[in-house]
């Protein structure tokens, strides 16, 4: 590709979801989307189908200022992005473990400025893998009256939620894989059971190497 | 259960059963054809919400036939599954090809205003087990309605190219969504006896409802309407292919478990 395309791609929100009134909102992933409403309406979709909720925020990703501690040693003038005087919620990264959310809002500090409000993140939250701040105003909220939380989150009560994780890679779980030796050692390399190599057909083995050593079959699962 | 079971008659009980068919009907087509944009849909997020309308469609289909079910022991999948077109009573509405997005998303407004009309009404059904359906799916439809409202609005008022493909589609999908109004056999029965919505009472709320949205907030052109509609035993030749790659899989290996 020589020819360079401009970006047709909608803007990006980011998606904030809070579990129960009393739980903090979390930031679960962003969708893109051509206006706030729009923006609340696919988000409704990706993120909590399934998932309890009680109400969600889009926020565009041009307003929120973000940084880990390494990006504010390198840039420290992050400090000083410029903004409007506003309530900015703070949000902070606390663990690289995988999970569905990865950053969790803990409070609304006053601040002139996003610079600032970044600056009083990282005093009060020192330890944070990373910052996150938005200003109040930036904030696209899905309505509270019941018949919107009736619509949008109360159905997910009915369906069955599990994490990611629960479902199995087709055949068997990757830990099983592991136990009987049947992940590749390298990166590179062709599965193997053992010392075998293991085939994701039956047909890709040779007559002689099938008589060797069993090929693993599917399981038909009620 | 306080409530004494309401006893149907026969007459009631054939009626209600045509009726409860019908509406399944409806929902497991346009679900076909909702279902049909999985991977092809404009952007990721509006693939995974119309799978997701697809998908509460289909899972009102299952509701309505499971009422039917308790009435007469049928099988949902049988149904669903091994009826050929002839035995279908969905409307030729439904059954169009899914056209482009604004085609889709402005059949799925019209039904889903539809759809969420009709439930509201039918959750004040003296026949218990379908108030306590209509009240579960009128959730998602009220919900599913904001969406495609969103959708024709956008549309509608987007460019040159996204206004003229939505006034093409209300065009073409107007002359057929009448059909979605002609009763069952024996539905004035049922409606009398308050165990149905009335059905002219539901029409007059949703054409209060779409009319203004689709003329005056959307600047769209009504269609002449009022063309008398046939019965719901008159398709269009495009659901006889859409049942055959329907139904292959079941066809083809009916004693397969599902998971």
């Amino acid at each position: 590709m020589t020819d360079l395309q401009p970006d047709t791609q909608w803007p990006r929100w980011e998606i904030f979801k809070q579990d129960t009134e009393k739980r903090p909102y979390q930031g679960v992933g962003s969708v893109h989307a051509g206006d706030p409403d729009h923006a609340l309406l696919t988000a409704r979709n990706v993120f909590v189908r399934r998932p309890a909720a009680v109400s969600l925020w889009a926020v565009r990703e041009d307003d929120i200022l973000n940084a880990t501690p390494e990006e504010v040693g390198t840039h420290p003038e992050v400090l000083d992005t410029p903004g409007e005087t506003d309530t900015y919620h703070v949000g902070i990264k606390k663990t690289h473990k995988r999970s569905m959310t990865f950053v969790d809002m803990v409070e609304s500090v006053e601040a002139t400025g996003p610079g600032d409000a970044l600056r009083q993140a990282r005093e009060q939250h020192a330890d944070a893998l990373a910052w996150l701040v938005f200003p109040d105003s930036a904030i696209a909220r899905t309505d509270d009256d019941p018949g919107t939380v009736e619509s949008w989150f109360a159905p997910a009560k009915d369906k069955t939620y599990k994490q990611q994780q629960y479902y199995g890679v087709i055949g068997k779980h990757v830990g099983e894989l592991k136990r009987e030796g049947r992940m590749p050692r390298r990166a590179t390399e062709e599965p193997h059971a053992g010392d075998h190599k293991v085939y994701d057909h039956p047909h890709d083995a040779s007559p002689a190497e099938l008589q060797t050593h069993e090929v693993q079959k599917p399981e038909v699962q009620k | 259960m306080t409530a004494p079971a309401l006893i149907l008659s026969d007459v009631q009980q054939a009626a209600l059963i045509r009726k409860l068919t019908a509406l399944a009907d409806d929902e497991i087509i346009l679900a076909q054809r909702g279902g049909e944009w999985t991977g092809h849909a404009p952007i990721l997020e509006e693939d995974i919400a119309l799978a997701n309308i697809a998908q509460d469609e289909l899972g009102h289909a299952g509701m309505y036939l499971e009422l039917r079910r308790a009435l007469d022991g049928t099988d949902a999948d049988a149904l669903a599954f091994t009826r050929s077109a002839d035995e279908f009573t969905s409307s030729r509405f439904v059954e169009l090809p899914k056209g482009d997005w604004a085609f889709t998303m402005l059949r799925q407004y019209l039904y889903d205003a539809y759809e969420a009309l009709w439930l509201d009404a039918a959750r004040k059904s003296t026949y218990e087990p379908l108030a306590e359906v209509a009240n579960k799916a009128f959730r998602e439809e009220r919900f599913h309605l904001q969406h495609t409202a969103l959708w024709v609005e956008r549309l509608a008022l987007g460019t040159p190219e996204s206004m003229k493909r939505t006034q093409d589609a209300l065009n073409a999908l107007w002359p057929y969504v009448g059909q979605l109004w002609q009763p069952v056999e024996g539905e004035d029965g049922l409606i009398e006896a308050g165990l149905l919505p009335d059905l002219n009472a539901v029409k007059t709320r949703w054409e209060g409802l779409i009319v203004p949205h689709l003329t005056i907030q959307c600047g769209l052109i009504l269609p002449p309407g009022g063309a008398a509609q046939p019965g719901r035993d008159t398709h269009t030749e495009y659901l006889a292919p859409l049942l055959d790659e329907m139904q292959s899989v079941y066809r083809a290996h009916p004693d397969t478990p599902y998971w």
